[in-house]
């Protein structure tokens, strides 16, 4: 077993690094996966109407669980060919910053294959990914790689899953590209449900052109360690970045998010929301980072953060971090970390709730602000269900779900 | 037969600051009370403390519930055994839709009884008459509890709740406060309509209007954590004529 040792590991000294378990990164192989069949049968959600669906085992497309056409606007090019596409598409600013935090890219050259999903000017297109773990992070790592490539005019509808089946503790290091034209339209949303004992590690960089809109929906539920590093670059006229973010922490589980904007163009703006929930002895952190430029006059950003602590063992830091070189702009934002409110709690005790259900219905309330912005319906209630699982209390939270 | 409700000499403490001072009352099984008394007299706290809200110390005294001790069951079993409060300031919630508290609570009734869960569409029939004599309309089902809600409609959400729960003792601390003359009417067609041999009414008010359509049993001046004074429904009158003073005086 060797713990990665061509590739400058982050650590806790540095900033930006501060709050990421980083433990199961040693712990691993650093070698790609070889392809391979899973070792137990694949338990796929139902499939989403109009989607089509690409499914990677270990990093390794499997024909047999997709539903991919020639028709299809999406494509396995070689790691070679993405980057020089990366590299006329995306400026290179973006790819050198995320080079510092990101371990995907530094590691660039060992997934085999990249999926580049670029649909043409004005067109539209539905898709979602699948990403299984399933081999142990002793055996090796998979690497998870898309590069989205938005024509003019285009609305890609884009799922984003990563799952586990197998191994109980796989690491996942994902890197996610996406370029949007002028009045380009990305809707990405972003499950993350692995085992319990996954490391799940993700780079995820946007660039996005005039009047071009990117809206980020992440869900992050499963293994003991995650640790999101994103970088939005709001390059055109009147960009646009939406964000949220719904994060649930249990028993030892630790998440980490951080997330630069930076708006360079004038008229360019970000609504930034997150809700993180840490229970037992979890950990969360979001760094919310916004940039504004000299340049970007008019930039208008606006921050919320949430989090709610319900264990004595549980922690979380939020943080607003604002940078700004011009006083043209408008910038809110908020942070506030906060129990269960003591008033609400009574009031649905008062009503003759258990303690247990009184409490899981509150923390849904609290989360449910982002899972709501989910807008297509049968992956918001699949969400909202895999929530209500993780908040402990399907059975008590049943019918929650439907009714809303 | 015991009492509905019994408290005796019940003294209790908030904030490090003594709000129940020996307080005594009896509530039989189809009586309505009323207790009216002056702001920061002890009126809520009474609820609360019947309702069993953290913070509040019991210093001293008894409340028996239908014979058994009330003060030691938390919150939700006492609610589960029949006692409704109507909050004073219903809080909002928002993410929890009404619907499904509503039917949270009624199920937690159910099951501490034995019954099985409310079938669904029974459970739609009953609301939906519920709502219609509360005057809400069926969107409110849908928001989150209180969420933006006015005062009255907040106030008439907690009648509808109760109206659900049905309640063997509803303490209703100023459910007419902020109601319009009309929605004050529709709150004792609530009320009234709960009314019957088995169950009992604690009315908290400042207004002697309510009680034109809550016809009390009795009518009970709180003062300075205590039961200061007690009458029939013709004490109402006189206090809105003549104010509190004369009630502290000799007390
Ligand atoms: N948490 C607290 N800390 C300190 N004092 C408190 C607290 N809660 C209540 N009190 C005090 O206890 C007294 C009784 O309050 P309570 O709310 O019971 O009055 P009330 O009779 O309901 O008044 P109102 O008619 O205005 O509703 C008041 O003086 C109030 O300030
Ligand atoms: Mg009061």
């Amino acid at each position: 077993m060797s713990a990665l040792p061509d590739i400058a590991l982050p650590t806790n000294r540095d900033e930006n690094w501060r709050y990421a378990n980083l433990r199961p990164l040693a712990k691993a192989k650093s070698d790609a996966i070889a392809a391979h069949d899973p070792a137990t049968p694949v338990d796929l959600p139902a499939i989403l109407p109009d989607y089509e669906r690409w499914v990677f085992i270990d990093g390794h497309y499997s024909r047999e669980l997709s539903t991919d056409t020639d028709a299809s606007c999406a494509r396995l090019i070689g790691v070679r060919e993405a980057g020089d596409t990366l590299l006329t598409m995306l400026d290179l600013d973006l790819a050198q910053a995320g080079v510092d935090f990101s371990l995907a890219r530094v590691n660039g050259a060992r997934g085999d294959v990249v999926l580049h999903i670029a649909p043409p000017d004005r067109a539209q297109a539905r898709i979602e990914i699948i990403f299984i773990a399933s081999a142990a992070a002793a055996a090796g790592t998979s690497y998870p790689r898309v590069q989205v490539h938005g024509g003019r005019s285009s609305h890609l509808r884009l799922v984003e899953r990563h799952l586990s089946a197998g191994a109980t503790d796989p690491l996942v290091n994902a890197a996610v590209d996406i370029a949007l034209r002028a009045d380009g339209i990305v809707d990405h949303c972003r499950v993350q449900n692995c085992a319990d004992g996954a490391g799940c590690f993700d780079t995820l960089t946007a660039h996005v052109g005039e009047r071009a809109t990117y809206r980020l929906r992440t869900v992050t539920l499963g293994g003991i360690a995650s640790r999101s590093t994103i970088f939005v670059k709001l390059a055109g006229r009147a960009a646009r970045c939406e964000f949220s973010a719904a994060v649930i922490a249990n028993g030892s589980q630790g998440h980490d998010v951080f997330a630069g904007i930076d708006h360079v163009a004038p008229g360019t703006s970000t609504r930034e929301t997150f809700r993180g929930i840490a229970t037992d002895r979890g950990k969360l952190a979001f760094n919310g980072k916004m940039i504004v430029r000299e340049t970007a006059h008019g930039a208008d950003s606006d921050q919320s953060l949430k989090s709610l602590l319900t264990g004595s063992g549980a922690e979380a830091a939020a943080r607003p971090q604002l940078e700004i070189y011009t006083d043209k702009v408008s910038a809110k934002h908020g942070a506030t970390t906060g129990k269960l409110d003591e008033q609400m709690l009574f009031y649905l005790l008062s009503r003759g709730l258990d303690r247990l259900q009184a409490q899981a219905l509150l923390q849904w309330a609290f989360i449910e602000e982002t899972v709501s912005q989910v807008e297509l319906a049968p992956l918001r209630l699949e969400i909202e269900q895999l929530i209500a699982t993780r908040l402990n209390e399907i059975s008590r939270l049943e019918g929650l779900v439907t009714n809303s | 037969m015991s009492a509905l409700l019994e408290i005796s000499n019940l003294s209790a403490k908030v904030g490090g600051k003594n709000v129940l001072n020996g307080l005594s009352l009896t509530i039989g099984a189809g009586e309505v009370h009323a207790i009216m008394g002056p702001n920061g007299s002890g009126k809520s706290t009474l609820s609360y403390v019947l309702a069993g809200r953290p913070g509040y110390e019991i210093t001293g005294g008894s409340v028996r519930y239908r014979g058994a001790d009330l003060l030691s069951l938390p919150t939700e079993e006492r609610a589960r055994a029949g006692l409704f409060l109507g909050f004073q300031y219903p809080v909002e919630i928002p993410g929890v839709n009404n619907v499904y508290l509503l039917k949270a609570a009624l199920n937690a009734k159910r099951k501490a009884s034995g019954q099985q869960e409310v079938d669904a569409y029974e459970f739609l029939q009953l609301v939906r008459a519920k709502m219609k004599l509360m005057q809400i309309d069926e969107s409110f089902l849908k928001r989150g509890v209180n969420e933006g809600f006015s005062g009255g409609e907040k106030k008439r959400n907690e009648i509808l709740q109760m109206l659900v729960l049905e309640p063997a003792l509803a303490v209703l601390d100023e459910t007419d406060s902020g109601l319009d003359i009309d929605a004050l009417k529709v709150v004792a067609k609530g009320v009234n309509s709960l009314r019957s041999s088995e169950r009992g009414v604690l009315l908290i008010t400042h207004y002697q209007r309510l009680l034109d359509h809550v016809v009390p049993d009795f009518v009970h001046v709180l003062a300075r954590g205590r039961i200061a004074k007690t009458g029939g429904k013709e004490l109402a009158l006189e206090l809105e004529r003549r104010g509190y003073d004369w009630v502290l005086e000799v007390a």
